[in-house]
C-alpha cells in the first residue's frame, strides 16, 4: 500500500464520514482500546527500506516494516536500531512510533521520539505531510514528528519514518543479581549501583513472578545489560561483581522479558520520579501478587504491572480487586493504561487528550474525526 | 473546514497608554520606548539584519510576565519574546512591535539531585545552570557556543544544540516539562515534571517553536551525570578533504564521540590572530577537535582507535590535551570562533545547514568552488559529527556590492546542501533568515500543517508574527489576519508582517 493509496482511502472516508481503525500488523498494540470504527486501514503491506546509507547511520523505511526486518537489514552492516518495545518483534515501526512504545533500552537510548528523525503521514483530510527530515539534526519548521509520535493514529496515519541508527557494540553482555536480602539491603544495592559510574544499556528490577517466568529463580532479581567497547563492558562487569554476587546470562533473557506480555489482557504502566521507585522497590517487588508480573526501571522511573496471561479468566472474574492497584497509586505518579479488557476502558482510563490544545490539534488534523476515534479515551 | 471569519478591523491604541500600563506592571525603568534606547534590541546575533522595535518590556517575575502577556492579549498587540538575543536566524527581530525580554527571569527554582532534574526560569543563562549543578557531579548537556550568554528560554525556542549534542542530543532530549503562557494569557503545563505521560507530545511540539507558540514561565530540565573521564584530541590536516573523510571514518568505526568539530584553515588563522588563540597550528588546512567521554577504560580504548583513524587518514599530528586547562583552551578557540570573525569585518552571515555525513567531502569542495566564484572568503567551523555545517562570511552590510555577492554565495551554498539531501537548519532555527528556503524542503501540505499547529497555540498569530513559516504558505490564513491591534502609527499604513530580509532567497518548488 503506497502513501497515495492511504491518502485516497482516507479521503474516501472523509467524504462518507466512515471512521477508520488504523492498524500496523495488528499483532500487539491494539490493547483492547475502544475504537469506534468498523473499517480497518492496515499498513501491513506497506513495507520495505526506502533508503539506507550505513555511513550516515540513518534508515528510512515504510511504516509497515517490522522491527525484526529492521533488525535484519541493519545487522548486515553491524548497526542496529536500539528500540525494544514490549511485545513481539514482528510489530511494525509505524505502530511503535504511533504508540510511542518503549522497552528496557530506553534508559540508555531514549524513547522512540528520540530515535525518530522525520516522518511522513497522511492527515484526516487525506493530505500527505512530512515533518523533520533525513539528517541527524534538524530544527526546520515546527516539530510535526514529535507531535505524531504517541498520537495513536489520531492525527494522521504514519506512512514512512526516518530513524537514527547506532553501530552495534563490540561487546554486549547481560548479568543477573539476585536480590535475596531485606528491602533495606536491596535499596542499598540500588543506591550503590546508581551512584557508581555505570552506564548500563538496560537495567530492570524483576519481581519473583517475573524472575520465575524467565527461569531466574524465585527471588526478585536485577537484570542488567552492558554494551560498548570490550574494555568498557569488562570494567563494568568487574565493578558489578564487587557490589554483589552476579551471574552472566544470555542476552536472550531480554527478548523473553519483552514477550512476557504477549496475550496479557491488562498492562498498566506507572511513571514517577526515579528516586521514589528506588526507595519503594523492595516493597513493590516482594508484594506477592499472584498472576502479576512487575518490573521496574529505576533509571527512568517506570513500573510495569502485567497481568499474566494464563490467569486472565480468574482476573476477569475479579476485576475490581485486581485492577485496584490503580487506586493505591500515590497522587504524584502518572498512570498509563496500556492494555485493558475492552469493557473496562471507558470506566477507568481517563482521556489523555481532553485539554484544549490537544482538542484543537485533533480538530485541525482530523476535522471529520475519522482516525481511530475513541482510542485515547476522547 | 470552517469558513474563515471576516477580518477584524484593526483598532489603534496609543503607544503612550500601552507604555503606561506596562510600567504599572514592571516599573518604569523596565519599559523602553525611546528609539535611542531601543537600538540595542534592533538585531540579534546576526548584526547585518536590523528591525526597530516599537517598545520593549522586561518583566522581573513570573507574575509580572503573566500580567504583561495578558495585557498584550487584551489589547491585541503582537510581540516578540526575547532571551539574550544571541540567536542566529533573525528570529528575535521585532519590526515595530513589542519586545518581551525575559532575561530578568533568572531564578533556578529547584534542583533535585536524586532525580537529576532542575526547574528554572527562562532567563537563566545556560552556563550558569551548568555551574550551579556542577558541584553535584551533574551537567546540563546542551551547550550552544553562546552558552556564556544565551538563556534556557531561548534554547527552548530554538531547540538549541551545541558541540556535545552529537552524543547527548539537543535541547528537546533534555527537557521534561514546561509551564507555558500562551499568547492568549492562558497557562498550560506541557509534558510532566514527575514522569512520562501519554497523550500528544505538546512539550515536543513547543520546543523549537521559535517563540511562535507562547512563552515558557518555567522549564524542567533533565541533568546528566558528569562523565568519569573526558579526553580531547586535536588532529591537524593539510587538506580539508582528508579531515572530512576522517570524520566519516570515526563515525563508521562505531564510536560516538562526545563532540567532533571541524575548523578550516581560514578559521584557524582568524582564531589564532584573536584573543581566543588556542594554539592551533596556523599552517594547517583543517583541524578536528574530538572529545571522548565516559568510563575510563572505555575511553582509553576509543582514544587509541580514534588516534589510529586520524593518522591513517593523513593527520599530520594528533595531540591529546594533557589536562583540563589545555582542554579548555582548545575548546575556547572553537566556541569563540564566530566572535573572532569580528576581526575581519563588522557583520557576519552564518548558515546552519545539515547534510548527510557521507556527503561532507563533496559539499565542502562545492562550498570552496562557490566562494571562489563570488570572490568571498567562506570560513567553515562546524559540528562535523552531525554533518551540521556553519559556513560563515564576514562582510560589511554597509557595502551594497559586497552584501550582494555574499548573499548570492550563501544562497548557492544552501542550495548545494539541500540538493545533498540536507536540512536548512540544524540548531539556529528558521527565524526570518531561512524562511525563504522553507518551501524548498517542505511541501505546501506540510507547511500548512505547521500553520495549523501554530494556530492552535496562537490563533491570533500575535507571538513572533511572520516567522518560521512563510505566511503565504498557510492556506487558511489567506486574507485573514489574526486579531491584531496596531499602536498609533509611526507612519500611516496597515499592519504588516515583518518585511523579508535584505536578500530574499529564491523559492524553488518542493519535491
Amino acid at each position: 500500500m503506497s502513501t497515495e493509496a492511504v491518502a485516497s482511502a482516507i479521503r474516501e472516508s472523509a467524504e462518507t464520514g466512515e471512521p477508520l481503525r488504523i492498524a500496523g500488523r495488528s499483532t500487539w498494540l491494539d490493547a483492547g482500546r475502544p475504537v469506534r470504527a468498523n473499517k480497518t486501514l492496515s499498513l501491513r503491506d506497506d513495507t520495505g527500506v526506502v533508503s539506507y546509507v550505513p555511513g550516515d547511520l540513518t534508515l528510512t523505511v515504510r511504516a509497515g516494516t517490522s522491527l525484526s526486518e529492521i533488525e535484519r537489514v541493519t545487522r548486515e552492516h553491524d548497526q542496529w536500531l536500539p528500540l525494544d518495545p514490549y511485545g513481539l518483534a514482528d510489530g511494525t515501526i509505524g505502530a511503535t512510533m504511533a504508540t510511542a512504545s518503549a522497552g528496557p533500552l530506553a534508559s540508555a537510548f531514549g524513547l522512540p521520539r528520540d530515535l525518530l528523525l522525520g516522518l511522513e503521514f497522511v492527515n484526516g483530510r487525506g493530505d500527505v505531510v512530512r515533518g523533520g527530515g533525513k539528517v541527524v539534526k534538524n530544527v526546520a519548521g515546527f516539530d510535526l514528528s514529535r507531535l505524531l509520535t504517541g498520537s495513536w493514529g489520531t492525527l494522521g496515519v504514519i506512512t514512512e519514518v526516518t530513524l537514527r541508527l547506532y553501530a552495534r557494540p563490540k561487546a554486549d553482555r547481560s548479568f543477573v543479581v539476585v536480590l535475596s536480602g531485606s528491602a533495606k539491603e536491596q535499596a542499598a544495592f540500588l543506591d550503590a549501583f546508581l551512584t557508581a559510574p555505570f552506564s548500563p544499556y538496560a537495567f530492570e528490577l524483576l519481581s519473583p513472578s517475573t524472575a520465575r517466568a524467565l527461569g531466574l529463580g524465585d527471588k526478585p532479581v536485577c537484570l542488567v545489560r552492558f554494551g560498548g567497547n570490550i574494555a568498557a563492558v569488562d570494567a563494568q562487569a568487574h565493578a558489578l561483581a564487587q557490589l554483589a554476587r552476579v551471574e552472566e546470562v544470555e542476552p536472550s533473557k531480554w527478548q523473553e522479558l519483552r514477550i512476557l506480555e504477549r496475550g496479557s489482557g491488562c498492562v498498566i504502566r506507572l511513571s514517577g520520579l526515579p528516586a521514589q521507585f528506588r526507595s519503594a522497590s523492595g516493597f513493590i517487588l516482594d508484594d506477592p501478587q499472584s498472576g502479576i508480573f512487575t518490573y521496574i526501571n529505576p533509571i527512568r522511573g517506570v513500573l510495569r504491572l502485567v497481568e499474566s496471561p494464563q490467569t486472565e479468566d480468574e482476573l476477569r472474574e475479579d476485576q475490581d480487586s485486581e485492577l485496584g492497584i490503580s487506586t493505591d497509586v500515590p497522587p504524584d505518579e502518572i498512570v498509563v493504561y496500556e492494555t485493558l479488557p475492552a469493557e473496562v476502558w471507558p470506566e477507568i482510563a481517563p482521556s489523555v487528550v481532553s485539554d484544549s490544545l490537544s482538542r484543537g490539534i485533533k480538530r485541525a488534523y482530523d476535522p471529520h474525526n475519522i482516525l481511530n476515534p475513541g482510542i485515547l479515551g476522547e | 473546514m470552517t469558513q474563515p471569519s471576516p477580518a477584524p478591523t484593526p483598532t489603534a491604541v496609543s503607544t503612550q497608554s500601552v507604555v503606561e500600563h506596562l510600567a504599572e506592571i514592571v516599573g518604569e525603568r523596565h519599559v523602553l520606548s525611546r528609539q535611542s534606547e531601543l537600538l540595542v534590541y534592533n538585531s540579534d546575533g546576526l548584526p547585518g539584519y536590523r528591525r526597530q522595535p516599537r517598545l520593549a518590556v522586561f518583566p522581573g517575575t513570573r507574575e509580572e510576565t503573566i500580567a504583561v502577556v495578558r495585557l498584550l492579549a487584551a489589547e491585541g498587540l503582537p510581540f516578540v519574546p526575547r532571551g539574550a538575543g544571541t540567536g542566529l536566524s533573525g528570529g528575535a527581530l521585532a519590526d515595530d512591535i513589542v519586545v518581551v525580554g525575559l532575561h530578568r527571569l533568572k531564578k533556578i527554582i529547584s534542583l533535585d539531585v536524586a532525580n537529576r532534574r532542575a526547574i528554572v526560569e527562562p532567563g537563566v543563562v545556560n552556563l550558569r545552570l551548568n555551574k550551579h549543578v556542577a558541584s553535584h557531579g551533574l551537567l546540563y548537556a546542551p551547550d550552544p557556543s553562546s552558552e556564556a550568554a544565551c538563556t534556557i528560554g531561548g534554547n527552548i525556542a530554538e531547540n538549541a544544540g551545541g558541540p556535545h549534542c552529537l552524543k547527548y542530543g539537543v535541547t528537546l532530549n533534555h527537557v521534561l516539562a514546561l509551564t507555558v503562557i500562551l499568547p492568549s494569557g492562558e497557562i498550560v503545563e506541557l509534558g510532566s515534571r514527575i514522569g512520562e505521560r501519554d497523550g500528544y507530545d505538546l512539550r515536543g511540539a513547543f520546543i523549537g517553536s521559535e517563540g511562535c507558540f507562547g512563552l515558557a514561565l518555567d522549564i524542567t530540565v533533565k541533568l546528566t551525570p558528569k562523565p568519569q573521564t573526558v579526553r580531547t584530541l586535536l588532529a591537524d590536516f593539510m587538506s580539508v578533504d582528508q579531515a572530512a573523510h576522517v570524520t566519516s571514518a570515526i563515525i563508521a568505526s562505531g564510536i560516538v564521540p562526545a563532540a567532533l568539530e571541524f575548523m578550516d584553515g581560514p578559521t584557524i588563522r582568524v582564531v589564532e590572530d584573536s584573543i581566543y588563540a588556542a594554539g592551533y597550528p596556523r599552517d594547517a588546512e583543517a583541524i578536528l577537535l574530538i572529545e571522548l567521554d565516559g568510563l575510563e577504560a572505555g575511553v582509553a580504548a576509543d582514544l587509541e582507535t580514534v588516534r589510529r583513524v586520524c593518522i591513517d587518514g593523513g593527520a599530520r599530528n594528533v595531540k591529546v590535551a594533557r589536562d583540563d586547562a589545555e582542554r579548555m583552551k582548545l575548546w575556547q578557540g572553537r566556541k569563540k570562533a564566530f566572535g573572532a570573525m569580528g576581526r575581519l569585518a563588522p557583520h557576519l552571515i552564518v548558515q546552519d545547514a545539515v547534510i548527510p555525513r557521507t556527503r561532507l567531502p563533496e559539499v565542502l569542495a562545492t562550498i570552496h568552488t562557490i566562494s571562489e566564484k563570488y570572490g568571498v572568503v567562506v570560513c567553515n567551523v562546524f559540528h562535523a559529527g552531525d554533518g551540521n555545517l556553519h559556513p560563515n562570511i564576514a562582510y560589511s552590510a554597509d557595502d551594497p556590492a559586497e552584501s550582494e555577492r555574499v548573499h548570492k554565495a550563501m544562497i548557492e551554498i544552501m542550495q548545494a546542501c539541500i540538493e545533498a539531501g540536507g536540512s536548512i537548519t540544524g540548531e539556529h532555527g528558521v527565524g526570518l533568515d531561512k524562511m525563504g528556503y522553507m518551501e524548498a524542503i517542505f511541501s505546501a501540505n506540510s507547511l500548512n500543517a505547521m500553520c495549523e499547529l501554530r494556530s492552535v497555540f496562537d490563533p491570533e498569530r500575535r507571538s513572533n508574527p511572520g516567522k518560521v513559516v512563510p505566511i503565504h504558505a498557510c492556506k487558511e490564513w489567506h486574507g485573514v489576519p489574526g486579531r491584531r491591534t496596531r499602536m498609533d502609527p509611526r507612519s500611516p499604513g496597515e499592519i504588516h508582517e515583518p518585511r523579508p530580509l535584505e536578500a530574499e532567497p529564491p523559492r524553488p518548488s518542493a519535491q
